[in-house]
């Protein structure tokens, strides 16, 4: 293997100081690589090398030359180089306790590699007694699409368990309430959608070439994860000792009036449907009475709860 | 670890150690989070490369002298490559993620966030963590273990009937995939515990310093199964299957219908049955015999507006 990674250095040195595109015949001279006897596999070790080169992200570019009877091979520094990222010697000790609390071992090239020419961190006292916790090699999948603006292809699970192949323009990942999501047009619907990164079944296969489409000048990544706008109703619920702190917690209020003995809290922004499993949550400690339709919903839900445990709801068991 | 891994570390070591020269080994493998071995093997390897073909006065100089580390004639990788897609998202989605966490007590980590997406070409529509507001009692948390105090927490344990009253020396606050938890020393039990902060129903910040110090490896907030711990078996149907996302699942067998069976294992069976209530009749408890019944229980009570 050391043999494999000297030469994939030197390869890159290579193509990086070349003036101009160098053919198959000229890279074998200046390296003295590929020098088998059976052209065929040292073409095939080349050709290998160039693609994991790429996927480290070395930019090697195939150009025609010899007036198209050959090919040629080129590094472009400028799209190999990082530029210099101007960062204060506190910035870089910030990045670095940013990524120590998160422990996570998946981001430590990337910022060395940022880090290389920047100042050192300058000691610190005490890290913030504060860890995080983050998943982000949940994006992968998806990443180099995003970056490179490639269309993409799979297939998904909805949130009501139905199962679809989508092709879309990924626009965005976006994590909300450690949740990872693509936010991308879906072609068939002609419309913006938010993914959920672990409903995607299988990998994604990228679609076409990169750069296939813009990013919408108005995207509003928020707002797609967000969903359809919610309806926003008060709900008046009895709450026993139990129970309260839960609907206190999301800003309910004691109107002063009794339900039975027990007090009665106006809770608003509760949106019927998204919201239901939470008032389900609750029960019996809290009882839904306004609006009506809400209060008919949790009873009916609770009644389901019943018959699927082969339960009959209201009396008799 | 794979040759293209190596390959990258390599790429990356050049413009590293020219800009320090004379680091020390221990320095080096420090900032690239592998071994001191791992770099002494790359510099064996670095030591043949270089400009080809024309003889050994175009190779890269790389010598360790002591176990300091020179490294010279390389000018041709004088800059770090670019980070891959995958390196350059996980990095501005962590260190943003971090700096929502952090709020104020870390500012320059906003100054550097902002600096790393313009150089990585990253930007918000791109790529973001929407900060969610956090928990109400987040900040007073946050204050009591900035001044070291002691707390008294009213909280709802998952498998308590009503919230309890704890006096709690805090160690740390802990963002897991979006959920904040306080991890301390219960004075109660004279043991650590972890505490959900939205579980929370009131912090007060005592007038005591806090006396017991967290361990020096304070492990993340995850439940780690005991041998009692029951075993949960639930059917859901598609609609409920936004549980899986709750749970940590032992096992998750499909149905061609949609459905599925979870397996997992749990420490709060009361937790459990007002999971299941939640699904209004999406989950159905297979097993145990316990959670059922206290699912049918909680449902009939409240059908009948029987105050528990």
């Amino acid at each position: 293997m050391g043999d494999k990674a000297e030469r994939l250095v030197n390869l890159t040195v290579a193509l990086l100081e070349a003036r101009r595109p160098l053919t198959f015949a000229e890279i074998k001279r200046r390296t003295g690589f590929y020098a088998q006897r059976d052209p065929e596999s040292a073409r095939r070790m080349f050709e290998r090398d160039k693609d994991d080169l790429r996927r480290l992200g070395v930019p090697v570019v195939v150009t025609d030359v010899a007036f198209g009877e050959e090919q040629g091979y080129r590094i472009d520094r400028r799209d190999y180089e990082l530029p210099d990222v101007d960062l204060t010697a506190e910035e870089v000790t910030a990045l670095a306790i940013a990524v120590h609390l998160t422990g996570a071992e998946g981001v430590h090239l990337g910022l060395t590699k940022l880090l290389a020419r920047a100042p050192d961190p300058v000691p610190l006292d005490e890290p913030p007694p504060v860890r995080v916790g983050i998943a982000a090699d949940a994006v992968d999948a998806v990443a180099a699409a995003v970056v490179t603006r490639t269309c993409l292809a799979f297939r998904y699970r909805a949130a009501d368990g139905t199962v679809s192949d989508r092709e879309v323009d990924p626009y965005a990942v976006v994590q909300r309430r450690g949740s990872w999501y693509l936010v991308a047009r879906d072609h068939g619907r002609d419309a913006l959608r938010a993914f959920r990164l672990d409903r995607l079944q299988g990998r994604p296969r990228t679609v076409g070439p990169p750069e296939a489409f813009d990013t919408p000048d108005d995207l509003d990544v928020a707002a797609a994860v967000s969903g359809p706008e919610l309806a926003a109703v008060d709900v008046e619920v009895a709450v026993d000792a139990a129970a309260r702190w839960a609907v206190e917690s999301r800003g309910a209020v004691d109107i002063g009036r009794r339900h039975g003995d027990r007090p009665v809290l106006r809770v608003g922004g509760i949106d019927p449907n998204r919201d239901l499993p939470w008032l389900l949550g609750l029960a019996p400690g809290a009882e839904v009475l306004a609006p009506p339709d809400v209060a008919a919903q949790v009873k009916a839900g609770l009644r389901a709860v019943l018959t699927a445990h082969g339960a009959s709801p209201e009396g008799g068991a | 670890m794979s040759a293209t891994t190596d390959v990258a570390r390599m790429l990356t070591l050049i413009p590293w150690l020219l800009e320090r020269p004379g680091a020390t080994l221990a320095e080096t493998a420090e900032a690239f989070g592998v071994a001191p071995e791992v770099i002494r093997r790359d510099l064996g390897h670095l030591d043949f490369c270089g400009l080809p073909g024309l003889g050994g006065g175009d190779l890269f100089d790389v010598s360790l002298v002591g176990d300091r580390v020179v490294v010279s004639m390389a000018d041709e990788l004088r800059r770090p490559l670019r980070p891959t897609p995958d390196e350059a998202l996980r990095l501005v989605l962590t260190v943003d993620t971090v700096a929502d966490a952090l709020g104020d007590d870390l500012p320059a980590l906003r100054t550097a966030v902002a600096k790393v997406r313009d150089a990585l070409g990253i930007p918000e529509d791109v790529a973001d963590v929407l900060a969610e507001e956090g928990p109400s009692g987040l900040e007073r948390l946050r204050s009591a273990l900035h001044d070291r105090r002691r707390i008294r927490l009213t909280y709802q344990g998952r498998s308590d009937p009503a919230p309890t009253v704890r006096e709690v020396d805090p160690w740390a606050l802990h963002l897991q995939d979006g959920v904040w938890y306080l991890q301390g020393h219960d004075r109660g039990v004279e043991e650590g515990r972890i505490f959900r902060v939205d579980r929370v129903a009131n912090v007060e910040v005592l007038d005591v310093r806090a006396e017991v110090a967290p361990p020096a490896n304070l492990p993340p907030p995850r439940y780690e199964p005991e041998p009692e711990d029951p075993e949960v078996v639930l059917d859901v149907a598609p609609a409920a299957r936004w549980l899986e996302g709750a749970l940590a699942l032992d096992a998750v067998v499909e149905h061609d219908d949609g459905r599925a069976r979870l397996t997992f294992r749990t420490n709060a069976p009361r937790w459990v049955a007002r999971l299941v209530l939640m699904t209004g009749g999406g989950a159905v408890v297979v097993a145990p015999r316990s959670i059922r019944d206290e699912v049918v229980r909680l449902a009939d009570a409240a059908l009948r507006g029987e105050v528990t």
